[in-house]
Protein backbone atom coordinates (compact mmCIF):
# COMPACT_ATOMS: atom_id res chain seq x y z
CA UNK A 1 0.00 0.00 0.00
CA UNK A 2 1.30 3.41 -0.93
CA UNK A 3 2.07 5.89 1.79
CA UNK A 4 -1.18 7.40 2.98
CA UNK A 5 -1.86 11.10 3.29
CA UNK A 6 -2.95 12.61 6.59
CA UNK A 7 -6.51 12.91 5.37
CA UNK A 8 -6.59 9.28 4.28
CA UNK A 9 -5.33 8.23 7.67
CA UNK A 10 -8.07 10.31 9.30
CA UNK A 11 -10.67 8.45 7.26
CA UNK A 12 -9.23 5.08 8.27
CA UNK A 13 -9.14 6.20 11.90
CA UNK A 14 -12.82 7.12 11.71
CA UNK A 15 -13.58 3.74 10.13
CA UNK A 16 -11.76 2.03 12.97
CA UNK A 17 -13.62 4.09 15.57
CA UNK A 18 -16.94 3.17 13.96
CA UNK A 19 -16.12 -0.55 14.04
CA UNK A 20 -15.00 -0.22 17.66
CA UNK A 21 -18.28 1.48 18.52
CA UNK A 22 -20.13 -1.38 16.80
CA UNK A 23 -18.48 -3.82 19.19
CA UNK A 24 -20.20 -2.14 22.12
CA UNK A 25 -23.60 -2.90 20.60
CA UNK A 26 -25.63 -6.02 21.47
CA UNK A 27 -24.23 -9.15 19.82
CA UNK A 28 -27.34 -9.82 17.74
CA UNK A 29 -27.45 -6.36 16.12
CA UNK A 30 -23.73 -5.77 15.91
CA UNK A 31 -23.59 -7.09 12.36
CA UNK A 32 -26.17 -4.49 11.29
CA UNK A 33 -23.97 -1.71 12.63
CA UNK A 34 -20.92 -3.14 10.91
CA UNK A 35 -22.74 -3.49 7.61
CA UNK A 36 -24.04 0.04 7.95
CA UNK A 37 -20.51 1.34 8.55
CA UNK A 38 -19.18 -0.58 5.58
CA UNK A 39 -21.96 0.67 3.32
CA UNK A 40 -21.55 4.31 4.37
CA UNK A 41 -17.82 4.26 3.64
CA UNK A 42 -18.04 2.20 0.44
CA UNK A 43 -20.65 4.55 -0.97
CA UNK A 44 -18.04 7.27 -1.28
CA UNK A 45 -15.00 5.18 -2.02
CA UNK A 46 -14.68 6.61 -5.51
CA UNK A 47 -14.27 10.18 -4.34
CA UNK A 48 -11.16 11.71 -5.83
CA UNK A 49 -8.47 11.79 -3.18
CA UNK A 50 -7.68 15.41 -4.11
CA UNK A 51 -11.24 16.46 -3.38
CA UNK A 52 -10.28 17.72 0.06
CA UNK A 53 -13.33 19.82 0.85
CA UNK A 54 -15.77 16.99 0.12
CA UNK A 55 -13.71 14.48 2.08
CA UNK A 56 -13.42 16.87 5.00
CA UNK A 57 -17.15 17.46 4.90
CA UNK A 58 -17.82 13.69 4.85
CA UNK A 59 -15.41 13.24 7.77
CA UNK A 60 -17.23 15.82 9.85
CA UNK A 61 -20.54 14.24 8.96
CA UNK A 62 -19.21 10.81 9.82
CA UNK A 63 -17.91 11.94 13.18
CA UNK A 64 -21.25 13.49 14.02
CA UNK A 65 -23.10 10.34 12.97
CA UNK A 66 -20.73 8.20 15.02
CA UNK A 67 -21.45 10.36 18.06
CA UNK A 68 -25.17 9.85 17.60
CA UNK A 69 -25.08 6.11 16.91
CA UNK A 70 -22.54 5.38 19.66
CA UNK A 71 -25.20 6.29 22.24
CA UNK A 72 -25.91 3.14 24.27
CA UNK A 73 -29.64 3.86 23.91
CA UNK A 74 -29.41 2.94 20.24
CA UNK A 75 -29.43 -0.84 20.03
CA UNK A 76 -30.30 -1.53 16.41
CA UNK A 77 -30.04 0.05 13.00
CA UNK A 78 -31.87 -0.73 9.77
CA UNK A 79 -29.78 -1.59 6.79
CA UNK B 1 10.47 -48.03 48.26
CA UNK B 2 7.75 -45.55 49.20
CA UNK B 3 5.56 -48.17 50.79
CA UNK B 4 8.47 -49.26 52.94
CA UNK B 5 9.10 -45.70 53.97
CA UNK B 6 5.44 -45.22 54.91
CA UNK B 7 5.35 -48.42 56.88
CA UNK B 8 8.56 -47.54 58.63
CA UNK B 9 7.35 -44.07 59.58
CA UNK B 10 3.99 -45.48 60.67
CA UNK B 11 5.69 -48.06 62.81
CA UNK B 12 7.97 -45.41 64.26
CA UNK B 13 4.98 -43.20 64.99
CA UNK B 14 3.03 -45.99 66.67
CA UNK B 15 6.09 -46.82 68.71
CA UNK B 16 6.67 -43.16 69.59
CA UNK B 17 3.05 -42.37 70.31
CA UNK B 18 2.59 -44.42 73.50
CA UNK B 19 5.55 -42.68 74.98
CA UNK B 20 3.84 -39.28 74.78
CA UNK B 21 0.16 -40.00 75.04
CA UNK B 22 -0.58 -43.50 76.22
CA UNK B 23 -4.38 -43.34 76.42
CA UNK B 24 -4.98 -42.51 72.70
CA UNK B 25 -2.03 -44.28 71.08
CA UNK B 26 -4.12 -45.86 68.30
CA UNK B 27 -5.72 -42.77 66.79
CA UNK B 28 -2.42 -40.90 66.84
CA UNK B 29 -0.69 -43.67 64.89
CA UNK B 30 -3.48 -43.83 62.34
CA UNK B 31 -3.47 -40.10 61.71
CA UNK B 32 0.29 -39.99 61.14
CA UNK B 33 -0.07 -42.83 58.61
CA UNK B 34 -2.81 -40.88 56.86
CA UNK B 35 -0.69 -37.73 56.70
CA UNK B 36 2.34 -39.38 55.19
CA UNK B 37 0.12 -40.84 52.46
CA UNK B 38 -1.22 -37.40 51.63
CA UNK B 39 2.16 -35.75 51.38
CA UNK B 40 3.56 -38.10 48.76
CA UNK B 41 1.12 -37.36 45.90
CA UNK B 42 1.39 -33.62 46.58
CA UNK B 43 5.14 -33.77 46.03
CA UNK B 44 4.68 -35.11 42.49
CA UNK B 45 2.49 -32.16 41.41
CA UNK B 46 5.05 -29.41 41.67
CA UNK B 47 4.90 -28.23 38.04
CA UNK B 48 1.46 -26.63 38.23
CA UNK B 49 1.14 -23.56 35.98
CA UNK B 50 -0.34 -20.48 37.60
CA UNK B 51 -3.27 -18.81 35.82
CA UNK B 52 -1.43 -15.52 35.71
CA UNK B 53 1.52 -16.92 33.79
CA UNK B 54 1.81 -15.74 30.16
CA UNK B 55 0.44 -18.24 27.67
CA UNK B 56 3.50 -18.02 25.41
CA UNK B 57 2.06 -18.13 21.90
CA UNK B 58 4.14 -19.97 19.36
CA UNK B 59 4.78 -18.45 15.94
CA UNK B 60 3.00 -21.32 14.15
CA UNK B 61 -0.08 -20.96 16.29
CA UNK B 62 -0.34 -17.20 15.69
CA UNK B 63 0.18 -17.71 11.96
CA UNK B 64 -2.44 -20.46 11.81
CA UNK B 65 -5.03 -18.39 13.64
CA UNK B 66 -4.47 -15.35 11.39
CA UNK B 67 -4.66 -17.49 8.24
CA UNK B 68 -7.90 -19.10 9.46
CA UNK B 69 -9.33 -15.69 10.15
CA UNK B 70 -8.46 -14.49 6.64
CA UNK B 71 -9.88 -17.66 5.08
CA UNK B 72 -13.23 -16.71 6.56
CA UNK B 73 -12.98 -13.08 5.48
CA UNK B 74 -15.35 -12.58 2.56
CA UNK B 75 -13.29 -9.94 0.77
CA UNK B 76 -10.22 -12.10 0.12
CA UNK B 77 -10.26 -12.42 -3.67
CA UNK B 78 -7.91 -15.35 -4.17
CA UNK B 79 -7.71 -17.74 -1.24
CA UNK B 80 -4.96 -19.77 -2.96
CA UNK B 81 -2.59 -16.86 -2.49
CA UNK B 82 -2.97 -17.03 1.28
CA UNK B 83 0.37 -17.79 2.85
CA UNK B 84 2.42 -16.67 5.80
CA UNK B 85 4.04 -13.93 3.72
CA UNK B 86 0.98 -12.59 1.85
CA UNK B 87 0.60 -8.86 1.52
CA UNK B 88 -2.94 -7.67 2.19
CA UNK B 89 -3.32 -5.39 -0.82
CA UNK B 90 -0.79 -6.82 -3.30
CA UNK B 91 -1.58 -10.52 -2.87
CA UNK B 92 -5.05 -10.67 -1.40
CA UNK B 93 -6.65 -7.76 -3.23
CA UNK B 94 -7.76 -5.95 -0.09
CA UNK B 95 -8.09 -2.17 -0.04
CA UNK B 96 -7.25 0.10 2.88
CA UNK B 97 -10.73 -0.21 4.44
CA UNK B 98 -10.51 -4.02 4.29
CA UNK B 99 -7.06 -3.88 5.86
CA UNK B 100 -8.53 -1.93 8.77
CA UNK B 101 -11.19 -4.62 9.13
CA UNK B 102 -8.62 -7.41 9.08
CA UNK B 103 -6.51 -5.70 11.73
CA UNK B 104 -9.61 -5.19 13.86
CA UNK B 105 -10.47 -8.87 13.48
CA UNK B 106 -6.93 -9.80 14.53
CA UNK B 107 -7.32 -7.52 17.57
CA UNK B 108 -10.46 -9.36 18.54
CA UNK B 109 -8.97 -12.80 17.91
CA UNK B 110 -6.07 -12.16 20.28
CA UNK B 111 -8.07 -9.92 22.63
CA UNK B 112 -5.74 -6.95 22.49
CA UNK B 113 -6.13 -3.40 21.28
CA UNK B 114 -3.69 -2.19 18.63
CA UNK B 115 -3.14 1.59 18.67
CA UNK B 116 -3.88 3.40 15.39
CA UNK B 117 -0.25 4.09 14.64
CA UNK B 118 0.83 0.47 14.89
CA UNK B 119 -2.31 -0.70 13.13
CA UNK B 120 -1.53 1.52 10.13
CA UNK B 121 1.83 -0.19 9.77
CA UNK B 122 0.41 -3.72 9.50
CA UNK B 123 0.10 -4.49 5.79
CA UNK B 124 1.00 -8.14 5.59
CA UNK B 125 0.52 -11.38 7.45
CA UNK B 126 4.12 -11.71 8.61
CA UNK B 127 4.00 -8.17 10.03
CA UNK B 128 0.83 -9.02 11.92
CA UNK B 129 2.41 -12.21 13.25
CA UNK B 130 5.53 -10.42 14.48
CA UNK B 131 3.39 -7.71 16.10
CA UNK B 132 1.29 -10.28 17.97
CA UNK B 133 4.40 -12.13 19.10
CA UNK B 134 5.82 -8.89 20.48
CA UNK B 135 2.69 -8.31 22.62
CA UNK B 136 2.97 -10.08 25.96
CA UNK B 137 -0.77 -9.87 26.70
CA UNK B 138 -1.99 -11.36 23.42
CA UNK B 139 -3.61 -14.75 23.81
Amino acid sequence: MAKLSGLQRDVLALYRQCLRAARAKPAETRKNFEDFTRKEFREHIHLNKKDFSTIEYMLRRGNRQLEIYADPGITNISR
Amino acid sequence: MFRNAILRSARAASRAAPRFQTPIARPAARSSLFQSKQIIPAASFQSVRCYSAPAGLSKDEVEGRILDLLKNFDKVSDASKLSASSHFSNDLGLDSLDTVEVVMAIEEEFSIEIPDKEADAIHSIDKAVSYILSQPDAH
